[in-house]
C-alpha cells in the first residue's frame, strides 16, 4: 500500500519522466531565436508561423510585400492603396497559415491571387489613379527631346492605363511585372491559360494603340 | 517547322511581349525564321519592345521608408491578432463527408424521428375511443 510520501511525489515523478521521454527536436523544429530565418524557404517560413513564430511570419512579409505592392500598385494606381492590399494579403496569410497546404498550392500563386483581388475590388469601387510618382522618379532624361519623348510616352501610357478593365491590369501585373508563367498567372486570377491570353492581348492592343496616338 | 505567319507573330506579340524568353518554346523557332526573313516582322517586334519598356519604366517599386511601414503595420497587426488556427478536423465525419450523398443528414434525422415515434407507448385498444364505443355510450346516456 503506497504511504503517503509515495502519493505526494507521484505527479512529480509523473512529470519528470514525461520529460525525460520528449524526443530531440527535430532540426527544422529548432528553438525560434536560433532559427535561420534568412535562409529558409518560404514553405518552412510558413510553418513556424503557423506555430506561432512571429518572426518568421516578419522575414516572410519582408520577402513578399514588395512584390504584392507592384501588383497592387499597377491594378490600383494609387501607392497607399497599394500598401493597403498588400499588408491585408499578408494579414490574411497570418490568419490561414496553419490551414495552408504548400502541397497543394504554392504560396507564392495564392498570395498574388489574394492581393489581386483585393486590389481589383478597390479599383472597382475607386477610379484609378496614373502613376504621378513614377514620372518624377524614373526620369533618366539623356536630352531635352529624348525626355520629352518619354515623359510624353508615359502620360501616354498612364491614360490608356487609367482605361483598361482592372482584372486587364492585373494580368499585366502578374505576367510582365512579375514574370509569371501562364500557368502560374491564370491560376492566380483563377481564370485559364487562354482566358488569361486574351486578357493580356486585349490590353497590349489597347496600350499599343494608345502609344501611337490612335483611339483618342 | 511550320511557317508562321505575320498576323500569328502580331497574335504572339501582343500575347507575351517582345522578349523570346517569355515566347512559348515550341512557337520559337518559327518565329525566329520569320524574323529573319521579314522586315515587318522586325517592326513589329520592335514596337512591341516600346510598349514592354513603357510598361517596365511605369511601375515603381516601394520606397524603402514605405516597405519598412507596411512591415511595421503588419508586424503590429500580427502581434495583435491570435495564432493561426488549425484546420477544423470532425473526427469520422470529416472523413465520411467527401462520400455522403446530399440530403444525407435529412435523411437520418427523419429515420431517428421515426424511430422515436415507433417506441412511443401506445394506448390500450380499450382505452381508444372508437366509433362503436361512443355508439354505446350515446344509447346508455339517460335522455
Amino acid at each position: 500500500m503506497p504511504n503517503i510520501l509515495t502519493l505526494s511525489l507521484r505527479p512529480l515523478i509523473a512529470w519528470e519522466a514525461s520529460i525525460a521521454e520528449r524526443s530531440s527536436p527535430a532540426p527544422g523544429a529548432a528553438a525560434p531565436l536560433a532559427r535561420d530565418l534568412s535562409e529558409a524557404e518560404d514553405a518552412t517560413l510558413l510553418g513556424w508561423a503557423a506555430a506561432g513564430d512571429r518572426r518568421a511570419f516578419d522575414a516572410l512579409a519582408a520577402r513578399h510585400l514588395p512584390l504584392l505592392y507592384r501588383v497592387a500598385l499597377r491594378v490600383t494606381g494609387q501607392p497607399a492603396e497599394a500598401e493597403e492590399v498588400a499588408q491585408e494579403a499578408m494579414l490574411r496569410l497570418w490568419q490561414n497559415a496553419a490551414k495552408f497546404d504548400p502541397a497543394r498550392a504554392q504560396l507564392g500563386t495564392w498570395l498574388y491571387r489574394i492581393t489581386a483581388n483585393l486590389a481589383i475590388d478597390r479599383a472597382r469601387r475607386a477610379r484609378f489613379q496614373p502613376l504621378a510618382e513614377a514620372e518624377e522618379a524614373l526620369d533618366p532624361a539623356p536630352g531635352p527631346e529624348a525626355a520629352l519623348d518619354a515623359r510624353q510616352r508615359r502620360a501616354l501610357l498612364a491614360a490608356a492605363l487609367e482605361e483598361l478593365p482592372p482584372r486587364q491590369r492585373a494580368a499585366l501585373a502578374l505576367s510582365y511585372d512579375q514574370g509569371l508563367s501562364g500557368a502560374e498567372a491564370a491560376a492566380a486570377l483563377s481564370v485559364s491559360t487562354r482566358a488569361l491570353e486574351g486578357l493580356l492581348r486585349r490590353a497590349r492592343r489597347f496600350l499599343a494603340a494608345r502609344l501611337r496616338g490612335e483611339g483618342e | 517547322m511550320m511557317p508562321m505567319r505575320l498576323d500569328d507573330f502580331a497574335r504572339l506579340l501582343d500575347t507575351h511581349g517582345a522578349d523570346p524568353a517569355r515566347w512559348p518554346p515550341g512557337a520559337i523557332p518559327a518565329a525566329r525564321a520569320l524574323l529573319e526573313r521579314s522586315a515587318t516582322a522586325r517592326g513589329l517586334q520592335a514596337e512591341a519592345r516600346v510598349l514592354d519598356e513603357a510598361l517596365r519604366d511605369s511601375l515603381p517599386g516601394p520606397a524603402p521608408e514605405a516597405l519598412a511601414r507596411m512591415r511595421a503595420n503588419v508586424a503590429r497587426a500580427v502581434a495583435r491578432a491570435p495564432r493561426p488556427a488549425a484546420p477544423e478536423r470532425g473526427g469520422l465525419l470529416h472523413w465520411l463527408r467527401p462520400w455522403l450523398p446530399a440530403g444525407c443528414g435529412a435523411l437520418v434525422t427523419l429515420a431517428v424521428c421515426g424511430f422515436w415515434l415507433s417506441r412511443m407507448p401506445q394506448p390500450a385498444p380499450e382505452e381508444v375511443l372508437g366509433a362503436p364505443r361512443m355508439l354505446a355510450m350515446m344509447e346508455e346516456t339517460p335522455e
